[in-house]
């Protein structure tokens, strides 16, 4: 698969809300989840990396539209690299991959400069408690949103924050969509 | 090797000691219906000894969690006994534990407080050490951090993990597991499946044996020692197949697809 075709698909992909309005520079995480990065990495190190693009999405029985957002979340992670159609694990990707525990707190450095985690943890550098909204009202204000619909936007920012930014240790959940800053051990 | 695979290699696939801990023991099931008698389940034995992970197949609707609801203590039979360490189980017992397809969470409650529930049983324990065990289990599930969460805000499987801390704080014998990994999607399952195992059966782990009910073959192969597959209602042992393979499991291996094989020609 091209490069072009690669973006096109991207752009194509029906199934997820995915960046959809994006005016400021900012590097936007797809609507994606942890566990599917977990199960992406591992099943390409066990089905043997670099692997055809085609075949990883043969054998996850995934459509291709289904796959690529999460290979690209992969790919902006610096887990692995897709390039013409082969898809293969990075040193760091492997270096993942080998940990035992709290394997998202690899990624915490990465997961900060990017959106929404970059916005959350400026709020949390001034603010001891925020809300999930405030931080996608707070993209939406740069031009930043995952979907139209702000109630749709807010909860696909709440997804994201709860689900890797609490593994990866940037955020801690308080009470209901009440996050304050993680702690700084990893 | 990652240390989770070597954590699996090195789990006990099957112990020298062949004592039940569960024995089924011609179980027959009977729903009523007006007047009638509609057979479920007719005559089925099964024994899962130590360290045995045992896998239970079927037509879709033959039985399959009717039968481990029973083994669990939520379901009576009509007839046949299931025994826990030879003694009858006619209710929950301690001993056992249950993690379901669609993780029967409470959704007004947090992932911590549906773990304590887990433990609501268990009058004897103070609540402080309660809450000791319910933050180990979550943090052994791979929960760390969501205490506070509620499971409307999760994924799916951070939701089954939910359920199965809830198991885990009861440290039980026996786990019984009802297709829990079929509403996941597959990347999902996929490393749910390798993490979860190398949890339950491991040397330091209270769980001596793990009943599961799934429609997934490959799934059965890769985690089973030993699989019973079940016929079409009224539904009775058709066949058994010991899997012997060492851990973890080459899916494109010919002993995989031949032991895939024998399951389905078993199930056709």
């Amino acid at each position: 698969m091209t490069k072009t075709e690669y973006t096109r698909f991207y752009h194509e992909r029906n199934r997820r809300e995915m960046p959809l309005k994006n005016e400021s520079a900012a590097v936007m995480l797809p609507n994606v989840r942890t566990g599917e990065i977990l199960g992406l990495v591992e099943t390409t190190r066990r089905l043997g990396s670099p692997l055809d693009l085609s075949r990883l999405a043969i054998e996850l029985g995934a459509k291709i539209n289904t796959l690529l957002p999460i290979l690209d979340a992969a790919e902006m992670l610096g887990l692995l690299k897709v390039e013409g159609g082969v898809v293969g694990l990075t040193e760091f990707g492997i270096k993942f991959q080998n940990a035992t525990k709290n394997k998202l707190r690899l990624v915490r450095d990465q997961l900060a400069k990017i959106e929404p985690f970059n916005t959350a943890l400026a709020l949390s550098a001034h603010r001891h408690t925020f809300s999930s909204d405030e931080v996608a009202e707070t993209l939406s204000e740069k031009g930043v949103q995952w979907h139209q619909e702000p109630e749709v936007n807010q909860a696909v920012v709440r997804g994201l924050l709860i689900d890797w930014a609490i593994h990866a240790g940037l955020l801690q959940y308080i009470a209901t969509d009440k996050f304050r800053k993680g702690s700084t051990q990893m | 090797m990652s240390k989770t695979e070597q954590r699996i290699q090195s789990a006990p696939s099957k112990s020298d000691d062949d004592t039940p801990i569960i024995s089924v023991e011609n179980v027959c099931l009977n729903f009523e219906r007006e007047h009638d008698q509609i057979p479920i389940l007719k005559d089925v034995s099964l024994t899962a000894a130590a360290g045995m992970f045992i896998s239970i197949t079927g037509p879709s609707g033959c039985g399959k969690s009717s039968l481990l609801r029973i083994i669990g203590g939520l379901l009576t039979a009509s007839s046949g006994t299931v025994k826990l360490h030879g003694s009858p189980i006619t209710e929950p017992r301690n001993e056992i534990a249950m993690v379901f397809q669609n993780f029967v969470l409470l959704p007004w409650k947090t992932a911590l407080d549906n773990v304590m529930f887990g433990l609501k049983s268990r009058r004897d324990i103070p609540d402080e050490v309660a809450k000791e065990k319910c933050l180990r289990a979550i943090n052994e599930a791979g929960l760390n951090g969501f205490e506070n969460v509620y499971p409307g805000e999760l994924s799916g499987g951070m939701k089954q993990r939910i359920g199965i801390a809830r198991a885990l704080v009861l440290e039980p014998e026996v786990l019984l597991m009802d297709e829990p990994f079929s509403a996941l999607d597959n990347l999902t399952a996929d490393h749910m499946r390798t993490e979860i195992y190398s949890l339950l059966i491991n040397p330091s782990s209270p769980i001596k044996t793990v009943i599961m009910v799934s429609h997934n073959v490959e799934e059965i192969v890769e985690l089973s020692d030993k699989v019973v597959v079940l016929s079409a209602r009224p539904a009775h042992v058709v066949g058994g197949v010991d899997i012997d393979q060492p851990r973890p499991r080459s899916k494109k291996s010919e002993k995989f697809f031949d032991d895939e094989d024998r399951i389905y020609a078993l199930l056709s």
